[in-house]
């Protein structure tokens, strides 16, 4: 096969293009700035162990949020613009699950003398003592439970967090290195200096709850919610009685509420004194709380508790909502005269929670006795000591201690270091919604809601409530992401010449004239089909993430390579979606088949094909081309006829050139995976045999 | 004084018969001499078409002057296709001089319709200043402005196109024309007198002569060939149709009835001033329609 | 603007069958717009000639590429000295000014055209485009309601219509419009159909002595007194 030695590059200036996407409304939501656009996008394409790799390089413990996040980066979705949010969490254990303990780091190196201590092993905690070590200190975690996880452990019941997935990240952390020492309160930070750490992070989270401060709070059948949630995690089961009340409207109400109910009581009751509207907990919680049959009472508050025997008697007052406080939140106000009494075996009080004894350290405390911390620093009052977590904020998520666990990590290597605690400035976010005509334009898909346990079986144990997708509907899921901020952009506006190209072609009408006569493309409405990059006569757009399409020629360069290796003649490469080759299946035999001689340059969407690519396949040596795309699956209606186009315009080359036109075939994928391979079939052997008869025609000439 | 024999006739107020013929594509005038002599003496003037569909023959101006060596009329059409104000104003001279006094103005059929679809065209003017050229000749100057030894003098004939379906741009153009200087017209093929007699109460406002064209048919597949192809010709659905319903060999005969029937009309009903008869191929079926139409067996 | 067709590639590979290093050059400007010399274009054909070298060998070539702002001004055609530096030949994707703008600048290089430079031109929609203006320099478009004769009636006459037209349709095609027909129906709806019933006289064509130029400076010399 010969080649021409001209010096070529296929892109001249792509060696020069960096990525400059924008950061999606998820990633900016999520505390700890996770890379969901990135590893959606790989499970959409159906690579799920490098979609797991990006997980794992932004998250430590992937795992617990794949089961209790509280997904702001769900809220902050935009999909939910155009029909409901991507399930993210939901791909997200998907991906973990599939992956399983692979992909994991486990191995790191002391490479700093310094050790650090972690008091507390909740979320913030482990996340700091696994970022440090990473980074080469000796960390020990103390903890004065018995078992290390903090409300991960004591906090979350087990039919939201299973106890196995603390356990294996308990397992890594102790393979990397990290010293966890059980059982020990820390009671003196100095001690902590005397014993050589050169800093200390205190995480001991808010486990002490705030009491109703009413009348009968002490009686026997009362108990606190934090309390009762880590007696059951420990292994105990409190004895409730038949009938239970639950005092609060967070997520620990909920929790205790339904781990009563799994526990034997059958009649659980929640008081609220606001509206449903105001509950703080996930409204999935509330819901499957609901499901489950357990009541809530709106706008009522106990006042006084009174003990009859082995009932409790809890005299509640009605309340109604007035003016909002501080936070806009409106005040509950108690209704004169609308006092009555209910009975209960048992009443829980979870109204909230507070850092306990954290004013012995001698740390500076605030509002709700919370360690105050310099904002910037992390380092509270005393030299060398941080703080961070629910110690800090007050009960928040656990991607926000998390968050606050990496933080601190960086910040402490910082003061370590002596080095100034400078963020790093990060990329500029995408914000702003989508116009009218492109929502009208974007394939409205159903959002897959992961599976949940029926609420008539699930409310007996502490098994798992949610389930976890299969690979199709993972995949599916996936698919419906809108890659925000990563789209086109007019890099090269010296070489644009205004034609107004990429505005006809755009199936989502989004480029735009502006006032002063320049093409603008906006970010947030770009929907990333690569369509007017591909159309655009002068090259001046790119994609602002430019691997995605920059790819195909790597791509195709390894399939070449391939190929040059193989015996088997002839050679035929097939671009095909990479969505389509795992979304809809009807590839993916393709793909795991590996028929002889057809190899695959998988791309993200056909529509980013472009004449040029095909041109270099047969100039390389394939002898046919195909493109399989995703058919009527596709997520924009003209894919097909952007196709059609280009490979009329390759095949009139082909005929000038002197190749049959034959050699480049369409192959229409939205069939059944029987004609898809009898299409195949007839395609090999149309090119098998044209092969054989330029062969011949070889020898002829000799 | 009239400029010539023809515009004698034309102002004497008798029904006026002229016909054209078309020059050969060669050398060999000898079936033209035979066509002129049959002819000539049948009808009051005979045009000699000027490349014709922009199709190659034998110059029309030759043609003329062929005419007139037999004892003929001719009508020099003159189109602007071919030729720039130059070679126009030369030909008028030359044509002049031999005795040639009577010319159509015409525009000219584009050059892509004809045979020699990659020559260069040249409508340097159109036929409404191909007649004011001709006038300003005729009052001793040229179109540069220079003075002339010797002018000519011409009677002027246009074309016009009462049938066509959208007639008010033509009116426009009609105007001009008469305007301009033109004293005779010779419509394109009349095939529906109700249209002719809408655009004869337009024109009788001015002082030119009508004369309308006749096309004799030979089949339908014809009609419908020049329908699709020959500019200015619309063959109506009725007639394709009569001519669709004889037997085979009689389209022609139908033909020739079709066009004796409507002279026969036009004279009889005194619709416009005379006919000019276009029998494309088939000039000497000429003087047989003229006298089926004078005769009793063709009915009105 | 100026609308062009590429050839095709075998009248191009003819051309260039002589030469062993060829530069192939494009312009980011009127062919850029309509799709037949822009940098995508370039680099299509470059893709084509190699793939073609590869299949259908001529002789051994070795092709490059560049594409500048214009090909019609000097001070961007100098920034192909560095790129022609030993080529054979220059083979321009740019209009037929901006082909002999660059063979101007390299009397030694033979430039080779690679498009036909077809007419001027408006786009109604993406991928089609329409002749509008011949260039005759003596633009009467106020006087058929903005619609050009010279143009868009295939005789170019003044004093239209002709008897050709059929349905509103020129004789040529049925594709086309009758020019007439349109300037006629634009006038009556302006209300100025005085303009088309007045006599046009012929064209001047001294205005269109080619090849013609424009000279916007004015002539003053130092210390001249208003004049």
């Amino acid at each position: 096969m010969r080649t021409t030695d001209s010096d070529r590059k296929h892109y001249p200036r792509e060696s020069r293009l960096e990525d400059h996407s924008l950061m999606p409304p998820c990633q900016a939501a999520c505390p700890l700035h996770m890379d969901i656009r990135e590893y959606v996008d790989l499970v959409a394409q159906g690579k799920i162990m490098e979609a797991l790799a990006v997980i794992r390089s932004t998250n430590p413990f992937p795992s617990v949020c794949a089961y209790v996040c509280t997904h702001s980066c769900e809220d902050a979705c935009r999909r939910c613009l155009v029909d409901s949010a991507v399930s993210i969490k939901a791909i997200k254990r998907f991906a973990l699950e599939f992956g399983g303990d692979r992909m994991i780091q486990t191995e790191a190196k002391t490479t700093h003398a310094e050790k650090v201590a972690i008091v507390g092993s909740g979320p913030a905690g482990l996340a700091c003592a696994y970022y440090l070590r990473t980074m080469g200190y000796e960390v020990t975690v103390f903890e004065a439970h018995s078992e290390i996880g903090g409300m991960l452990r004591v906090g979350i019941p087990q039919y939201r967090l299973p106890r196995e997935v603390l356990d294996i990240e308990e397992q890594r952390l102790i393979q990397m290195g990290v010293e966890i020492r059980t059982n020990t309160r820390v009671v003196s930070l100095d001690l902590l200096f005397e014993m050589g750490y050169k800093a200390v992070f205190i995480t001991i989270g808010a486990h002490q709850s705030l009491r109703l401060g009413i009348e009968g709070e002490e009686s026997t059948g009362v108990i606190d919610g934090a309390t009762f949630l880590r007696e059951v995690n420990l292994g105990l089961k409190p004895a409730l009685g038949n009938s239970v009340a639950v005092v609060g409207g967070g997520n620990v109400a909920i929790d205790a509420a339904r781990t009563a109910l799994r526990l034997g009581s059958s009649d659980v009751t929640i008081l609220y004194r606001r509206t449903r509207a105001e509950m703080p907990a996930a409204d999935t919680e509330i819901e499957q709380a609901e499901e489950e049959g357990i009541k809530i009472e709106f706008l009522v508050a106990p006042i006084k508790v009174s003990r009859k025997s082995d009932q409790l008697t809890v005299t509640c007052i009605r309340m109604e909502l007035g003016e909002p406080d501080e936070k806009g939140r409106r005040r509950p106000v108690p209704i004169d005269g609308s006092e009555f009494d209910m009975n209960f075996n048992s009443l829980i009080t979870a109204i909230g929670q507070t850092p306990q004894n954290a004013a012995e350290f001698g740390v500076r405390t605030g509002r709700g006795s919370t360690i105050q911390v310099d904002p910037q620093t992390l380092i509270t009052n005393k030299v060398g000591v941080f703080a961070g977590g629910d110690a800090v904020t007050g009960p928040a998520t656990v991607v926000e201690a998390l968050a606050a666990g990496k933080r601190a990590a960086q910040r402490i290597d910082d003061y370590v270091r002596h080095r100034y605690p400078i963020d790093k400035n990060g990329t500029v976010i995408m914000d702003g919604g989508l116009s009218e005509h492109t929502i009208e334009k974007i394939r409205k898909i159903e959002r897959l809601e992961p599976p949940v346990t029926s609420s008539k079986t699930r409310a007996h144990d502490f098994k798992p409530v949610e389930q976890v997708y299969n690979w199709q509907a993972a995949v599916s899921e996936a698919r419906r992401c809108l890659r925000c901020g990563m789209g086109a952009e007019i890099l090269f506006q010296d070489k644009c010449a205004s034609c107004l190209t990429c505005l006809r072609v755009c199936p989502y009408d989004v480029p735009y004239v502006d006032e002063s006569g320049t093409i603008q493309i906006p970010a947030e409405q770009c929907q990333a089909c690569g369509i007017c990059i591909a159309e655009c006569p002068a090259k001046a757009i790119v994609m602002r993430k430019p691997s995605s399409y920059l790819h195909i020629n790597e791509e195709l360069e390894h399939a070449i390579k391939s190929f040059n290796k193989s015996e088997f003649k002839p050679s035929i490469i097939g671009f095909c979606c990479q969505y389509g080759l795992f979304g809809t299946g009807t590839l993916a035999n393709l793909w795991r088949g590996a028929r002889a001689g057809i190899w695959i340059v998988p791309v993200l969407c056909v529509a980013k094909i472009e004449p040029g690519h095909i041109l270099r396949a047969f100039e390389l040596g394939a002898e046919g081309v195909f493109i399989a795309g995703c058919g009527e699956q596709c997520a924009r209606e003209n894919t097909n006829m952007w196709i059609g186009q280009r490979s009329a315009k390759v095949r009139k080359a082909l005929y000038e050139i002197g190749l049959e036109q034959e050699r480049l075939a369409i192959l229409n994928t939205s069939g059944q995976n029987e004609d898809l391979t009898a299409i195949l079939d007839d395609f090999t052997e149309t090119i098998s045999r044209l092969f054989l008869a330029s062969v011949i025609m070889q020898e002829v000439k000799r | 004084m009239p400029n010539s024999l023809f515009e004698e006739k034309l102002n004497s107020g008798k029904f006026i018969i002229t016909t054209e013929i078309g020059p050969p594509k060669g050398c060999d005038i000898s079936e033209m001499v035979h066509h002129i002599d049959i002819l000539k003496d049948a009808v009051d003037a005979i045009n000699v078409t000027d490349h014709q569909s922009s199709v190659l023959r034998f110059p029309s101006l030759g043609g003329c002057l062929v005419v007139k060596e037999h004892g003929g009329e001719p009508i020099l059409q003159m189109t602007c296709r071919d030729r720039n104000r130059l070679a126009l104003q030369a030909d008028l001279m030359f044509a002049c001089q031999r005795g040639v006094h009577n010319v159509l103005t015409l525009t000219g059929d584009s050059v892509d319709v004809g045979d020699h679809k990659e020559a260069k065209p040249v409508f340097d003017i159109d036929s409404v200043q191909l007649t004011k050229l001709i006038r300003t000749m005729e009052s001793g100057y040229d179109m540069g402005g220079n003075e002339l030894t010797g002018t000519p003098n011409f009677c002027i004939g246009s074309t016009v196109h009462p049938e066509s379906d959208f007639i008010e741009p033509q009116l426009v153009k009609f105007d001009k024309k008469v305007s301009a200087g033109v004293q005779f017209f010779q419509t394109q093929g009349i095939f529906d007198l109700s249209k002719l007699r809408m655009f004869m109460q337009y024109s009788s406002q001015f002082p030119v002569k009508i004369l309308a064209g006749i096309i004799v048919l030979s089949s339908a597949r014809m009609a419908k060939y020049m329908n699709a192809n020959v500019p200015g010709i619309m063959v109506p659905q009725n007639l394709i149709d009569e001519l669709a319903g004889v037997e085979k060999g009689k389209g022609l005969a139908k033909g020739k009835e079709i066009a004796a029937r409507t002279i026969k009309t036009i004279e009889e009903e005194k619709l416009c001033h005379g006919v000019h008869l276009m029998a494309v191929g088939n000039e000497g079926i000429v003087p047989e329609i003229i006298e089926m139409s004078r005769s009793e067996s063709v009915k009105a | 603007m100026i609308v062009a067709e590429r050839k095709p590639l075998d009248v191009i590979r003819q051309m260039i069958a002589p030469y062993a290093k060829v530069l192939i050059v494009g312009c980011g400007t009127c062919v850029t717009v309509c799709g037949a010399g822009g940098e995508r274009e370039v680099s299509f054909l470059h893709d084509e000639l190699r793939l073609a070298q590869a299949k259908n060998p001529d002789g051994m070539h070795t092709y490059s590429e560049y594409t500048i702002k214009r090909q019609c001004d000097p001070e961007f055609i100098d920034l192909l000295d560095a790129k022609a530096e030993d080529v054979d030949a220059i083979i321009s994707l740019a209009c037929g000014i901006g082909v002999q703008a660059v063979a101007d600048h390299f009397p030694d290089i033979p430039v080779l055209p690679g498009v036909n430079t077809t007419f001027n031109g408006v786009s109604s929609e993406y991928g089609v485009w329409d002749e509008r203006c011949a260039t005759c320099g003596d633009c009467r478009l106020d006087e058929t309601g903005g619609i050009c004769p010279i143009t868009r009636c295939t005789k170019g006459i003044l004093n239209g219509p002709c008897a050709g037209p059929k349905d509103g349709k020129c004789e040529v095609s049925k594709d086309m419009d009758c020019a007439w027909v349109l300037i006629y129906q634009r006038l009556e709806r302006l209300g100025q159909l005085d303009k088309m019933r007045r006599y046009y006289p012929a064209r001047n064509y001294q205005v269109v002595p080619r090849p013609r130029r424009i000279v916007v400076k004015s002539n003053v010399t130092a210390g001249a007194e208003n004049a």
